[in-house]
C-alpha cells in the first residue's frame, strides 16, 4: 500500500529537483519506503526542496543539471534531423517527377549543389547512426529491463515502422489492382493528379510523418527515463566504458554542421533551377500533385526550423544558464 | 563555511560526511552505514535534503550514475570541513569529559 505512493510522493518534489535526483531517489525509496513515517520524512522532504529552490540559498539548479542540458542538446539536435529528413524525403519526391532531376543533370552548378546535398545527407545520417547506437542499445537495454516502464514505449517506433511497411504493402496492392480505390490511376498522364493517387499519397505522408513525430516522442520519453550517464559495452572479451550523453555530443554537432550545408545547398538549387527554368516551379510536382512552388518553400521553411533547432540545441549545450 | 550552516539538515549533513569519509557510496549504502556507525536511521527525504545541500555547497560530489543508483564521495572541501568539525567535537568532548571527572 505505501509503496504504491512511491510515483506520487516523488512527483510532490519541485521539477528542477526531479529532473537531477528522481532518478536515484525512486530507486532508493524501492528499497526504504516501508512505513507512515517514511511518508512523512519524504512530505517534509519535499516542502524542504521546494523552499531550497526558491530560497537564495539555492545554488544554480541548472548548472548543476549540466548533463541534462547535453542530453537535451543531443534530443533536439537528432529530433531536429528527423524534421530534417521528412522535409528531404519530400524534396526527393518532388524533384523527382519534376524536370528538375533532368535538369539537374546537365547543369554543372545544379549538379554541384545536388551532390553536396546527397554527400551531407549520408555524413548527417552516418553521425546520427554513430552519436545514437551508444544511446539507443542503453535506451533498449534499460527499456528491457524496466519493462513497467519502457517496453511499451520502445514499442512504439517500432510499431510505426511495422505500419508504413505495411501502408507500401497496401499501395503495391493497389497499384497491381488487388484492391480498388476510387480515383486512383495506375500509369499516371502528366498534368492534374488523380484524386484517389493523391488520398494514397497523403496517407504515405501522413503515416510516414506521423510515425516520425510518434517514435520520437516515445524516444525522448524514453531518454527522460533512462538516466544513465555511461554504459558499458561488452564484446569479444573486451569492455568499453561510454559516457554516451558526451559521445553524441560531437556528432550532433557534425549532424547540424551538415544540416546546414544542406540547408545552404537546397536553397542554392531551388534558386538555380528557378534560374534556369522558372516554368518547373509553376507546374504541380508537389508529392501529391500540389503546386511545387507552394511545396518549395515548405520544404525550405522546414528545413530551415528543423537547422535552427538544431543550433538553438547545441547552444544550449554550452551556455551556462 | 560552517556544518551548522545546514541548519536542521546539519546532523544528518555530518553523518553523510562521515559516512563517504570511509569510501564513495550510493544513498541507500550512506543509510545503511549511518544505521551500522551510530544506530541513526535517516529517512529518504532527509538523507537526499542533505546530500542536495552538500552537493550545492561542493562538499560532496556525485559519480556517474550505475545501474538508478548514483554514488556520491567526499571533496577535499568536503574532508576539510568534516576533520574541523569533528576536531570542534573532540575538543568539546574532552572538556565535558574533564568536567564531569573533576566533579
Amino acid at each position: 500500500m505505501i509503496r504504491s505512493l512511491r510515483p506520487w510522493l516523488t512527483h510532490l518534489y519541485p521539477k528542477a529537483w526531479r529532473d537531477r535526483y528522481e532518478a536515484e531517489f525512486s530507486a532508493l525509496l524501492e528499497q526504504c519506503l516501508n512505513s507512515p513515517l517514511d511518508v512523512v520524512d519524504i512530505l517534509l522532504g519535499a516542502v524542504d526542496a521546494h523552499l531550497l529552490l526558491f530560497s537564495g540559498e539555492s545554488l544554480n539548479w541548472r548548472i548543476m543539471n549540466m548533463l541534462n542540458k547535453i542530453r537535451t542538446s543531443v534530443m533536439i539536435v537528432f529530433s531536429a534531423y528527423i524534421g530534417f529528413v521528412i522535409a528531404g524525403f519530400a524534396l526527393v519526391g518532388m524533384a523527382d517527377d519534376s524536370p528538375m532531376i533532368a535538369l539537374t543533370k546537365t547543369n554543372p552548378a545544379l549538379m554541384v549543389a545536388w551532390n553536396i546535398l546527397q554527400a551531407c545527407s549520408a555524413v548527417a545520417f552516418l553521425a546520427v547512426v554513430i552519436g545514437g547506437l551508444p544511446l539507443a542499445i542503453t535506451i533498449i537495454r534499460r527499456a528491457l529491463t524496466d519493462a513497467r516502464q519502457g517496453l511499451g514505449l520502445l514499442l512504439v517506433p517500432v510499431f510505426a515502422f511495422l505500419i508504413l511497411v505495411a501502408y507500401f504493402g497496401f499501395i503495391i496492392l493497389v497499384g497491381i489492382g488487388q484492391i480498388k480505390i476510387p480515383g486512383f490511376v495506375r500509369v499516371v498522364q502528366p498534368g492534374p493528379f488523380p484524386p484517389g493517387n493523391r488520398l494514397l499519397l497523403a496517407g504515405l505522408m501522413a503515416t510516414f510523418v506521423l510515425g516520425a513525430i510518434a517514435s520520437t516522442l516515445a524516444v525522448w520519453k524514453l531518454v527522460s527515463r533512462t538516466d544513465t550517464e555511461q554504459e558499458t559495452f561488452r564484446a569479444i572479451k573486451r569492455s568499453l566504458t561510454v559516457k554516451i550523453y558526451n559521445f553524441a555530443f560531437w556528432p550532433a554537432v557534425v549532424t547540424t554542421l551538415a544540416m546546414f550545408i544542406m540547408l545552404a545547398a537546397t536553397l542554392t538549387w531551388g534558386w538555380l533551377s528557378f534560374s534556369a527554368l522558372p516554368q518547373a516551379f509553376a507546374g504541380n510536382f508537389g508529392p501529391w500533385g500540389t503546386s511545387t512552388q507552394a511545396w518549395f518553400i515548405a520544404i525550405s521553411l522546414l528545413m530551415t526550423l528543423s537547422t535552427l533547432a538544431a543550433i538553438l540545441g547545441l547552444s544550449r549545450a554550452r551556455s551556462k544558464v | 563555511m560552517d556544518i551548522n550552516d545546514f541548519g536542521h539538515f546539519s546532523n544528518p549533513s555530518l553523518l553523510i560526511l562521515a559516512s563517504l569519509a570511509g569510501g564513495e557510496k550510493h544513498g541507500y549504502a550512506m543509510m545503511e552505514d549511518i544505521h551500522t556507525m551510530t544506530g541513526v536511521r535517516l529517512g529518504a527525504g532527509t538523507l537526499y535534503g542533505a546530500i542536495t545541500r552538500l552537493e550545492q555547497t561542493g562538499l560532496i560530489e556525485a559519480l556517474p550514475m550505475g545501474d538508478r543508483r548514483r554514488p556520491y564521495r567526499l571533496t577535499a572541501q568536503g574532508a576539510a570541513i568534516l576533520h574541523q568539525t569533528l576536531s570542534e567535537l573532540e575538543k568539546f568532548a574532552g572538556l565535558g569529559l574533564k568536567r564531569l571527572a573533576a566533579a
